[in-house]
């Protein structure tokens, strides 16, 4: 397999979007490392055919 | 008492952090119930159920932070509301408040950004995953309950991309020295690890940490990678990464049986692998691993053992024969009654290792996830005879944080158990990680020293022994942490396995003492 993709991960500074508890990158942080914060909320509090509707539609983002 | 609330209109709050509010919530004084949560129909209807829903809440969107408690007075609930604000103050400063509503938008902000990791429910998970693949960004996937053929699809996508996808499950990976999600933080080294058991691989790299050495890179696959249904994709990768890798010399691999399938495809994988590989694949015959060229490993213990072997370092851990001395020094404090041991676990890795060891020294082992189905405890709130229970299983977990998070979980459960008087051994497990909780062995010590003030009141001692899975590099420190527990009398072994041998090697001795003096 191709793994310069991975190898460039291992050679860069690492910084990480973090898609949850803020907790996590907080503790990244803490370690001296780059956190972006995404504040995950489901899509359309989580109605599952509301969801559907907006995949089709190409609106989740 | 009468029901009280706080609403914060547009404030977000995410999952954790609710949950560890509701806990500090419940904790205070003139406090007898009380919520903390983003004002969902699910968070309202909790509130309904519980006879606590004004009318205020339910004009609330999900959008909404809303604390609700019933409480003795107005003064007890402004009490209470400003613990919790001073709680979520002495958190340490975030560098950024900057938040994004989406990857898309981090990325965009940050096209720097390489990594994502993603702790959403399970049913959402393959959605993130599909967007950061789909941005470029490799993935570390906390999220658990993701159906196989879901873990299959992020997979194969980031296959196709030339992308890591650790996890889904994944409790531990340290890449390019972070520590993400619950891993330790170790030294770096010439180990590459590649692993579908966290607590294996944080294990085995906190040894190699402590002999002097370390990891250039731990890859967590999941708990399910190496399943023939998934096919063990992320590990196959993870191989072929390290194996690139100009900072990997050694490549150690830790999993539980592989699926039939898998296991062909890893063993073939090895054989043809150009740098030396040590394989602690649970439940494989030797000659097996040992046909494909690696060294085998009985446990994690000698995985580790076996990796700083191939340094030529000797790591001293307790034998056999230096546990049973210690055995034979702490027997004599028990008393008469006193023939059975308890182990609290936080995580079901150890708590299986513990069995594993305890069984063919003690006999049957009763648990809520027994080695043998029958085995398994009523209720996982009443232990008997000897007994472990893993509070990270989802019976204790499910609306709560891992206990390596949130160690209020099995609290109660110290002073429940010293109060059966035919308890002579507590054997505790504590996990450091830079999200867990800042001192997890002294949030312990006050109920350590009153279940054993309990017992000495009515004249028995608990042996209490311990093992602390970490690093010196760790926020908590582990050389804190285990000073700790030494100095409540707590005995702290090396690593999990040599602390339930220990405790294994009390208890027989004192039936054999038992025996002896009928």
């Amino acid at each position: 397999m191709n793994c310069d993709k991975i190898l460039d991960l291992f050679r860069s500074e690492l910084v990480t979007v973090n898609v949850g508890p803020r907790l996590f990158a907080t503790a990244l942080e803490k370690q001296g490392y780059a956190a972006i914060q995404v504040d995950w909320k489901p899509a359309a509090g989580g109605d599952a055919e509301m969801i559907e509707i907006l995949e089709l539609l190409g609106g989740l983002d | 008492m009468t029901v009280f609330a706080n609403i914060q209109k547009g404030r977000y709050m995410d999952s954790l952090e609710t949950l560890f509010a509701a806990s500090l919530l419940n904790e205070q004084e003139g406090v007898s119930l009380g919520f903390v949560g983003m004002a969902t129909p699910a968070f309202q209807k909790e509130l309904e159920q519980a006879g606590m829903l004004t009318e205020e809440i339910r004009q609330c969107t999900g959008s909404d932070t809303v604390v609700a408690a019933q409480c003795r007075d107005q003064a007890a609930f402004d009490a209470a509301l400003a613990a919790l604000n001073s709680h979520s103050t002495a958190d340490a400063p975030r560098q950024t408040e900057e938040s994004f509503v989406s990857t898309r938008a981090a990325v965009e902000k940050h096209p720097e950004a390489n990594l994502c990791s993603i702790a959403v429910p399970g049913e959402y998970a393959l959605s993130e995953v599909r967007k950061a693949l789909n941005l470029g960004l490799h993935c570390v996937v906390f999220s658990n309950n993701v159906p196989l053929e879901d873990e299959r699809a992020m997979k194969e996508l980031a296959r196709e991309k030339g992308l890591l996808c650790m996890g889904p499950d994944c409790g531990v990976a340290n890449i390019n020295g972070a520590a993400l999600v619950l891993s330790s933080i170790n030294n770096r080294g010439p180990f590459g690890i590649c692993g579908a058991s966290g607590t294996g691989i944080q294990h085995v790299a906190a040894i190699l940490h402590e002999a002097g050495t370390g990891v250039s890179q731990t890859i967590g696959t999941g708990g399910n990678d190496l399943k023939d249904q998934v096919g063990g994709i992320t590990m196959l990768m993870g191989i072929d990464a390290l194996e690139a890798d100009p900072e990997t010399r050694y490549i150690a691999l830790i999993s539980r049986k592989p699926g039939q399938k898998v296991l062909d495809k890893i063993l073939d994988r090895v054989r043809r692998c150009r740098k030396p590989v040590v394989a602690l694949l649970m439940g494989c015959e030797r000659q097996v691993v040992e046909s494909a060229g690696a060294v085998w490993a009985e446990n994690l213990d000698d995985c580790a053992l076996k990796c700083l072997e191939l340094v030529g370092i000797r790591y001293p851990l307790a034998t056999e024969e230096q546990l049973a001395q210690l055995a034979q020094e702490q027997v004599g404090k028990l008393s008469k009654g006193q023939k059975y041991l308890r182990g609290l676990y936080s995580g079901g890795t150890y708590m299986d290792e513990a069995a594993g060891a305890l069984v063919p020294r003690v006999g049957r082992v009763w648990s809520n996830c027994p080695l043998d189905l029958a085995w398994k405890l009523e209720d996982s709130y009443c232990s008997r005879e000897n007994s472990c229970v893993d509070y990270g299983e989802e019976e204790f977990t499910l609306g709560r944080p891992h206990p390596a998070i949130d160690p209020s979980i099995r609290k109660p459960a110290i002073l429940r158990e010293a109060a059966d008087p035919e308890v002579a051994v507590m054997l505790l497990d504590f996990i450091l990680t830079p999200p867990g909780h800042p001192d997890p062995a002294g949030y312990l010590l006050e109920d350590i020293r009153l279940a054993q003030q309990m017992a000495e009141n009515e004249g028995r001692h608990i042996i209490f022994i311990a093992s602390v899975l970490g690093t010196t590099a760790d926020l908590q420190d582990l050389r804190q942490q285990q000073q700790k527990l030494e100095q409540a009398g707590v005995i702290v072994c090396q690593t999990n396995y040599r602390a339930a041998v220990l405790a294994g090697a009390i208890i027989r001795l004192k039936k054999e003492r038992d025996a002896d003096e009928l």
